[in-house]
C-alpha cells in the first residue's frame, strides 16, 4: 500500500517496537542454526562485519573477524552443514540476547533506518561457555516483505584479543 | 570452565632403557636424547610444564627468533610489544631511522614501560616512578634525581631497557637472538632465506607492508602443535574436509580466481599433492612444503595485469615470470614464525603456558600493487585465518584434540615417521623429500634436540 506522505512514511520505517522484533527475530535464527534464513534476511547487496579493532574504519585496509557478502555466507554455511566438519562435532550452542534498541536515522527517501544495539551472545562447546558482548550498529531497508539487513556491523568489546575458534555469527 | 591439569608424566620403558621420572628430574643430555629419535618423540614434550620452562629458555631464550616487521613501525616513536618466550619485548623505531629490540622492563623496580600492542612514543616513561627511556632502550631520565646522591652510577646499562644482543632487519623481517654467541642469521636461515626473497620480491616496490591489521587466535595446546601444522601436507584432505565442495576443491582464494585447491586423499589431485618438494633443515628446524598445485593459476583480471605490469617495468618480462612461478606453499621458521605465499601472510607463534599458544597472522600486502590486489589480499585472509574462518578452525580443533588426546596412556609417542625411507640428504646435511610427508618435522624435531641439550 503506497504510503501518504513523508511523516507517516518515517513513521512507519523507524517504529522502534518493530524494528526491535525484527532484531530479535534475526538473533534467534542463528540460536535456531536456521543459518539460510539467517542469510537470507540479508538485502543482496549487504554485508556484515566484524571488524577487529575498535574503530577499525576499513573492512578493506585491514582485517576482519568476519567481512561477508551472501556469497561469502553460502561457502560459510554450507561448510557449516558438513557432515565432517570437526569443530562443530559437537556444534556450539549459542543465546544472543539484544537490546537497548535505538533508532538512530531515518532516511525516508532511500526507505532505510540505521538503527543502534547492544549484543549478548554467549557459547557453550565442551565443558566452555564464553561470553561475548558488543555494539551493533544495523542499517536496515524496509521492502515490501518487511526489513531486509543492508549493513549489520557488530563491535566487539573484545575484538582485538586473541579468541578461540568461532562458528556462528554475532 | 573446566580447568585443563596437566597430567603427571607416567614412567617410561623405553627402548630398554631404565625408567624415567619426568617430574623433577634433571633435563640432561641423556634423558632428553631418550625422548627424542628421528621419527618419533615422547609424548612429555606436549604435557610438562617443566619442559615447556626450559624450552623457554633454551630455544627461545638463545636461537633467532622472529620480533617483528619494520612496516609495523614505519615512524621514529613506533613500537610494537612482543614477547621472546616468557620476556617481554619491545620493538621500536628510534630517532636514528633504526629499528631496536629492547627488553619491555624498567632498568629500575622491572615494571613493563610499554603497554598496549602498538603505539606512538616521544620517550618510554614508567608508570611506577616516572623513569623515562629513549626509544632505544637508553636511559634518559631519573625523576628526583638528586635523591641518589652522587655515587648513583646513571651510565649503568642495566638501568636502561637494555637491548637483545643480536638483532638484524633482513628485508624487513626483524629477528632477534637474546643469546651471546650465535651464528650469523643468513647462516642460521639458510635456504629458508629464499621464502622471504622470493615473497618480497613479488612486490613491485621491493617492499611488503605488514600493517594491515592482525589476526589473533588461541588454543588449548602446545606451541609446537602449530609448528609442525604449518608444514604438514599430509593432514589437508582429512582435518579439511569441510572445506572441500562436491566437485572437489576448495572455496576460492584469490578475486578472479576459478576456485580454490583441489583436494583429495585419492586419484589425480593427491597425486599432484605428492609431487611437491618437501625440506627440513635439520641443524635448526626451518622447513618448507612446495607450492599448492591451484598457485600456478594465474587470475585473468584488470587488476592482475596492471600488477604484472608493475613488476615488468621493474624487473622485465623473464624476471618477472620467474618472479610469479610458484615455489613454496609455507616456510616454517623455527621456533616461532611461518610464511605463506597461498593465503599470504606471516604467522607468529607466542607460547602462553604449555597448553595455551597464541597465534598472530599479518596479510602481507605489496608496496606498488594495486589497491584492489591488497584489499583482495585482506579480504581472502579473513576467509582462511581469522578466528572465525573457514580454514584455520580446522586446524584449531585438530591441536585442541591433540592436547587433551595426548594425555591418554595408550602410547608414549607421537610419530613422525611418514617418508622416513626416503629422506634424502642435500649438501648441507638437510632432509630434502617429496609430497606429503613428516620431513619438516624430523627436521623440527633434530633441532629441538640440538639446542635443549646444548649441542651434547
Amino acid at each position: 500500500m503506497p504510503l501518504q506522505n513523508p511523516q507517516s512514511v518515517a513513521n512507519a520505517l523507524g517504529d522502534r517496537r518493530d524494528i526491535e522484533d525484527f532484531l530479535i527475530q534475526e538473533a534467534a535464527l542463528l540460536d535456531e542454526r536456521q543459518f539460510e534464513e539467517w542469510r537470507d534476511l540479508f538485502a543482496d547487496d549487504g554485508r556484515y562485519w566484524v571488524p577487529l579493532r575498535p574503530g577499525q574504519e576499513s573492512p578493506d585496509a585491514e582485517c576482519s573477524l568476519f567481512y561477508d557478502d551472501r556469497a561469502i555466507m553460502q561457502t560459510r554455511f554450507e561448510r557449516l552443514r558438513h557432515p565432517n566438519i570437526h569443530s562443530q562435532n559437537p556444534a556450539h550452542r549459542t543465546c544472543h540476547v539484544i537490546g537497548n534498541v535505538v533508532v538512530d536515522e531515518i532516511d525516508g527517501g532511500r526507505g532505510e533506518v540505521l538503527v543502534k544495539s547492544n549484543m549478548i551472545m554467549t557459547d557453550y562447546r565442551i565443558h566452555v561457555q564464553r561470553v561475548f558482548s558488543g555494539r551493533v550498529t544495523h542499517r536496515l531497508r524496509r521492502t515490501g516483505n518487511g526489513y531486509r539487513i543492508v549493513f549489520k556491523r557488530v563491535d566487539l568489546i573484545n575484538c582485538d584479543d586473541a579468541l578461540e575458534l568461532i562458528a556462528v555469527p554475532f | 570452565m573446566r580447568v585443563l591439569v596437566t597430567p603427571r608424566v607416567r614412567m617410561v620403558q623405553s627402548d630398554g632403557h631404565p625408567m624415567l621420572e619426568m617430574l623433577g628430574m634433571k633435563f640432561d643430555a641423556g634423558a632428553l636424547h631418550s625422548l627424542v629419535h628421528r621419527e618419533r618423540v615422547h609424548r612429555s614434550l606436549y604435557l610438562d610444564p617443566e619442559m615447556f620452562d626450559l624450552e623457554m629458555e633454551r630455544i627461545f631464550g638463545s636461537t633467532w627468533i622472529y620480533v617483528g616487521h619494520d612496516s609495523l613501525v614505519p615512524k621514529a616513536g613506533d613500537y610494537i610489544t612482543a614477547r621472546a618466550g616468557k620476556q617481554p619485548l619491545v620493538m621500536s623505531r628510534h630517532t636514528d631511522g633504526q629499528v631496536y629490540v629492547i627488553f619491555n622492563s624498567c632498568g629500575h623496580r622491572g615494571a613493563v614501560v610499554c603497554n598496549e600492542d602498538k603505539g606512538n612514543a616521544a620517550l618510554f616513561r614508567c608508570c611506577y616512578h616516572g623513569w623515562t627511556f629513549k626509544t632505544n632502550g637508553d636511559l634518559d631520565a631519573i625523576a628526583m634525581r638528586r635523591g641518589y646522591g652522587e655515587s648513583f652510577d646513571v651510565s649503568n646499562p642495566a638501568l636502561g631497557m637494555r637491548r637483545a644482543p643480536h638483532v638484524v632487519n633482513y628485508r624487513g623481517f626483524v629477528f632477534a637472538s637474546l643469546a651471546g654467541n650465535v651464528p650469523s642469521l643468513e647462516e642460521h636461515l639458510g635456504p629458508a632465506k629464499d621464502s622471504i626473497d622470493e615473497l618480497v620480491d613479488r612486490a613491485p616496490d621491493g617492499e611488503i607492508d605488514l600493517g594491515g591489521g592482525v589476526h589473533k587466535y588461541v588454543f588449548r595446546g602446545n606451541w609446537k602443535l602449530q609448528l609442525e601444522n604449518s608444514v604438514d601436507m599430509y593432514h589437508v584432505p582429512f582435518s579439511h574436509e569441510s572445506s572441500v565442495s562436491r566437485s572437489g576443491r576448495q572455496f576460492s582464494r584469490g578475486e578472479g580466481q576459478k576456485g580454490g585447491s583441489a583436494i583429495s586423499d585419492r586419484g589425480g589431485a593427491a597425486q599432484r599433492w605428492e609431487q611437491r618438494v618437501a625440506w627440513g633443515a635439520r641443524s635448526n628446524g626451518h622447513g618448507y612444503a612446495g607450492h599448492q598445485p591451484v598457485a600456478e593459476e594465474m587470475p585473468d583480471t584488470p587488476t592482475f595485469r596492471a600488477y604484472v605490469a608493475a613488476l615488468e617495468a621493474r624487473h622485465g618480462k623473464e624476471r618477472t615470470q620467474e618472479i610469479l612461478r610458484p615455489k613454496r606453499h609455507n616456510t616454517a621458521f623455527y621456533p616461532n614464525m611461518t610464511l605463506q605465499a597461498l593465503n599470504q601472510h606471516v604467522r607468529v607463534i607466542v607460547p602462553i603456558a604449555v597448553d595455551r599458544t597464541e597465534v598472530h597472522v599479518y596479510p602481507i600486502r605489496f608496496k606498488g600493487a594495486p589497491k584492489d590486489m591488497n584489499d583482495g589480499f585482506v579480504r581472502h585472509l579473513n576467509l582462511t585465518h581469522s578466528a572465525a574462518s573457514l580454514i584455520q578452525t580446522d586446524d584449531l580443533e585438530c591441536f585442541r584434540r591433540c592436547q587433551e588426546g595426548l594425555s591418554a596412556q595408550n602410547s608414549d609417542w607421537v610419530w613422525f615417521a611418514r617418508g622416513v625411507d626416503t629422506d634424502k640428504e642435500d649438501e648441507h646435511g638437510d632432509y630434502v623429500n617429496h609430497g606429503t610427508v613428516e620431513t619438516q618435522q624430523r627436521a623440527q624435531y633434530a633441532a629441538w634436540l640440538h639446542l635443549m641439550s646444548a649441542g651434547e
